[in-house]
């Protein structure tokens, strides 16, 4: 439904990306977090209003609508890129691999020892991949589709607060390297960190992204096992 | 005028390509998401030249430099879900954290050590140019 609240949202929404993206573009400072400052702006002015999450969703159904569009789009970097892929398709297919791997395994082992309840454990073995494939790997293993949403949501906005930096810290200036780190550790979000670096960490970010998604359906089955052994 | 409406109408496109992709996943029953079937196929079609770079560039240029816009309004989903990293406090901020921090060390060290194979790293610099432009 077209109501008030519903395009008020939209246009905030909008008026407050842009503001902080124009700051972001001016210093391209690594604190002025365009997706975590957004939403926290967002967050705190919905509690002011006193609206609750359900009264924005609409809003966000109508400007997540080209969400496929802009997913899809990373087939052009992919593209441009597309020797270089190809000649370091090893070095890429293990790196993910064992990326992906490291993230489910760490996160499920450590829900479990912290003495989560086991469907939060499966809730958050996905949450290095994008939402329609967390959600879809939770409910095949008996985790909560919508924490699985959740922790893809908090594991991206990580990645994308301190993806860049943490990769400075541990002198990482490839954009080879960091671009395939970015995706592996937080999906779309990382993605975008990627692109506002460049073109190349963005292309292998994308790639990542969808390597890390398809293995970590891969590697699923096997780290159910072991932590049920282990547990 | 004519650039715009080359822009909506690849915009267009590029938006009925996603959604196709969509369908296809869910008709087929596919285990993947559809956006990943609709990057493979856009990049298999860009590789056999049957869509060009020029034909979807513009709007497909403009949707990524912008792609972090779509991430905001999922975010702020993360409202909903106070209560339960309330109740469950640092053991899950503890699970988030590790778990992206050692993939990081491990795909960002293993995609350096595999690369970078003897004698082959200075021609590599200079190759590391988009293709097709």
């Amino acid at each position: 439904m077209w109501t008030v609240t519903t395009l008020l949202c939209v246009a905030g929404t909008l008026l407050v990306y842009l503001t902080i993206n124009s700051l972001y573009l001016r210093y391209k400072h690594p604190l002025i977090n365009v997706v975590g400052l957004s939403a926290a702006v967002i967050i705190i002015a919905l509690l002011l209003c006193d609206l609750p999450y359900t009264a924005y969703e609409p809003a966000k159904d109508i400007m997540t609508a080209l969400m496929g569009a802009a997913t899809v789009s990373l087939a052009l970097p992919l593209y441009r890129f597309r020797k270089l892929l190809l000649r370091d398709a090893a070095a890429i297919l293990c790196s993910v691999g064992a990326g992906a791997f490291t993230a489910m395994f760490s996160a499920g082992l450590m829900v479990q020892m912290g003495g989560l309840p086991r469907e939060v454990a499966m809730s958050i073995l996905s949450k290095g991949v994008s939402i329609p494939f967390a959600v879809q790997l939770a409910s095949i293993y008996d985790g909560v589709p919508s924490l699985a949403a959740a922790f893809v949501v908090a594991t991206g906005t990580l990645g994308s607060l301190l993806g860049a930096w943490s990769l400075d810290c541990i002198r990482d200036t490839a954009p080879f390297s960091r671009g395939l780190t970015l995706g592996t550790v937080s999906h779309g979000q990382g993605v975008a960190a990627a692109l506002q670096e460049n073109e190349e960490a963005g292309a292998m970010a994308g790639l990542a992204m969808i390597l890390a998604g398809i293995l970590t359906a891969v590697f699923a089955p096997g780290v159910v096992w072991l932590l049920r052994i282990l547990a | 005028m004519q650039q715009t409406l080359i822009f909506f109408c690849q915009l267009g496109a590029l938006a009925a390509f996603a959604w196709t992709a969509d369908q296809v996943v869910k008709i087929c029953g596919l285990p993947i998401p559809g956006n990943v079937l609709g990057i493979i196929v856009l990049f298999t079609l860009l590789c056999t030249g049957i869509v060009k770079e020029s034909h979807i560039s513009a709007a497909a240029g403009f949707l990524l430099r912008h792609l972090v816009f779509f991430f905001v309004p999922v975010a702020v989903g993360l409202m909903n879900w106070g209560g339960v990293f309330y109740d469950y406090g640092w053991a899950l901020l503890a699970a988030i954290v590790v778990s992206a921090a050692l993939p990081l060390l491990v795909v960002s060290k293993l995609a350096r050590a595999l690369r970078h194979r003897p004698g082959q790293g200075g021609e590599r610099q200079k190759e590391e140019k988009p293709c097709g432009q």
